[in-house]
């Protein structure tokens, strides 16, 4: 068995349609992130939602405008240091966080497969 | 009604022209099995053998073909095969009762299968929620690691699990998770969340982490409101009205 560690979960929630700087606001974290030596960063797209404003976010033919979840796994500091520069990109939305235990797996290539 | 787990395996050798009140005893034992609402039962027709008798009953001899043997086999849980016992030992005058333990994988029902009626049932109570982190393109033994991973979910009887696909990432391997330019060429994000008690999902990580080559996997305490048995739409509105 594997230790198990403790860690934060943060999860931002905004819309596919949300821009930063002319870039998907989508993308524009997920780099962030990079740059700021975050474990690991993960976009889901959801199918349909809605928010503060209760405009209904989903798939048009034209507009792609789905709610977008973003989740990051890493330890309190890190993620202290990410929250407000996340706060300043993002113009509506929400930002969550919860503590979770967490383990890391990476086992050798089996041979064979 | 048999279940998944231990359960013991009958099987009855007798001939098939032994007689039992007037009719075949291998009709009367099934006719007792079904009335006694065994799960199931089957008898098999064996092409040759031979018994105490030490006489080979095959079909190449025409005079021996009237006495081949006959394999009836059930499987019911310990209790009920206890029960069942004394009157096989009375019924069976010629042949062969055997009894032996047996693991049982799956039971599946169809019908059992068609959406469950009466009104819902609201179960409350605190779970774990696992959250498994991979690449889409991963293998296990040939197979999209996602989907071994949910068929031994299935297998473990796990409550149940979700697959989601991201859309971008990125992990320990460094690499960006994106989605390629040709349409069939994925790599992206896959997490699989699965709700059930923390020994469930303890024994399910053990099974679970060694088909994983790289990846990670997350805890947390969650709530759980469940709702089972939850009516049809159309019913529903029946019963209002």
């Amino acid at each position: 068995m594997r230790t198990v560690k403790k860690a934060q979960l943060l999860r931002l929630h905004f819309g596919e349609s949300d821009r930063y700087k002319g870039k998907p606001l989508y993308e524009a974290i997920v780099n962030r992130c990079k740059e700021l030596k975050i474990a690991g960063a993960t976009v889901f797209r959801g199918l349909e939602g809605y928010g503060e404003t209760a405009e209904i976010h989903r798939h048009h033919l034209v507009r792609k405008d789905q709610p977008i979840v973003v989740t990051i796994v890493d330890t309190p500091e890190n993620l202290r240091r990410l929250i407000p520069e996340v706060e300043d990109m993002m113009d509506t939305g929400l930002i969550a966080t919860s503590d979770v235990e967490y383990m890391r797996i990476e086992n050798p290539p089996a041979a064979g497969t | 009604m048999l279940h998944k787990g231990t359960a013991k395996k009958v099987t009855i050798f007798v001939n098939e022209d032994t007689q039992h009140h007037f009719s075949s005893l291998c009709d009367s034992l099934l006719i007792f099995l079904l009335h006694k609402g065994v799960s199931g039962a089957t008898a098999t027709r064996a092409m040759a053998g031979f018994g105490v008798h030490q006489v080979m009953h095959t079909t190449k001899i025409e005079v021996l073909t009237e006495h081949l043997p006959i394999r009836i086999e059930f499987i019911e849980s310990a209790e009920k095969v206890d029960e069942l016992m004394a009157t096989l030992y009375d019924m069976v005058t010629d042949g062969v009762i055997e009894v032996q333990d047996t693991q049982v994988i799956k039971v599946a029902n169809k019908e059992r299968l068609s959406p469950p009626k009466g009104p819902h049932m609201e179960t409350r109570g605190t779970a774990r929620l696992m959250r498994i982190y991979m690449g889409e393109s991963d293998k296990w033994q040939g197979e999209y690691l996602y989907e071994a991973v949910i068929k031994r979910l299935r297998l473990m009887d796990i409550a149940g699990a979700t697959v989601y696909r991201g859309i971008l990432g990125y992990g320990v391997k460094g690499h960006t998770h994106k989605s390629g330019h040709l349409p069939f060429s994925h790599d992206l994000p896959v997490m699989i969340s699965v709700v059930d008690s923390d020994e469930k999902l303890a024994k399910a990580v053990s099974e679970i982490e060694p088909m994983m080559q790289d990846g990670m996997i997350v805890f947390s305490d969650v709530d759980v409101i469940r709702l089972v048995h939850s009516r049809p739409a159309e019913e529903a509105s029946h019963a209002n009205g």
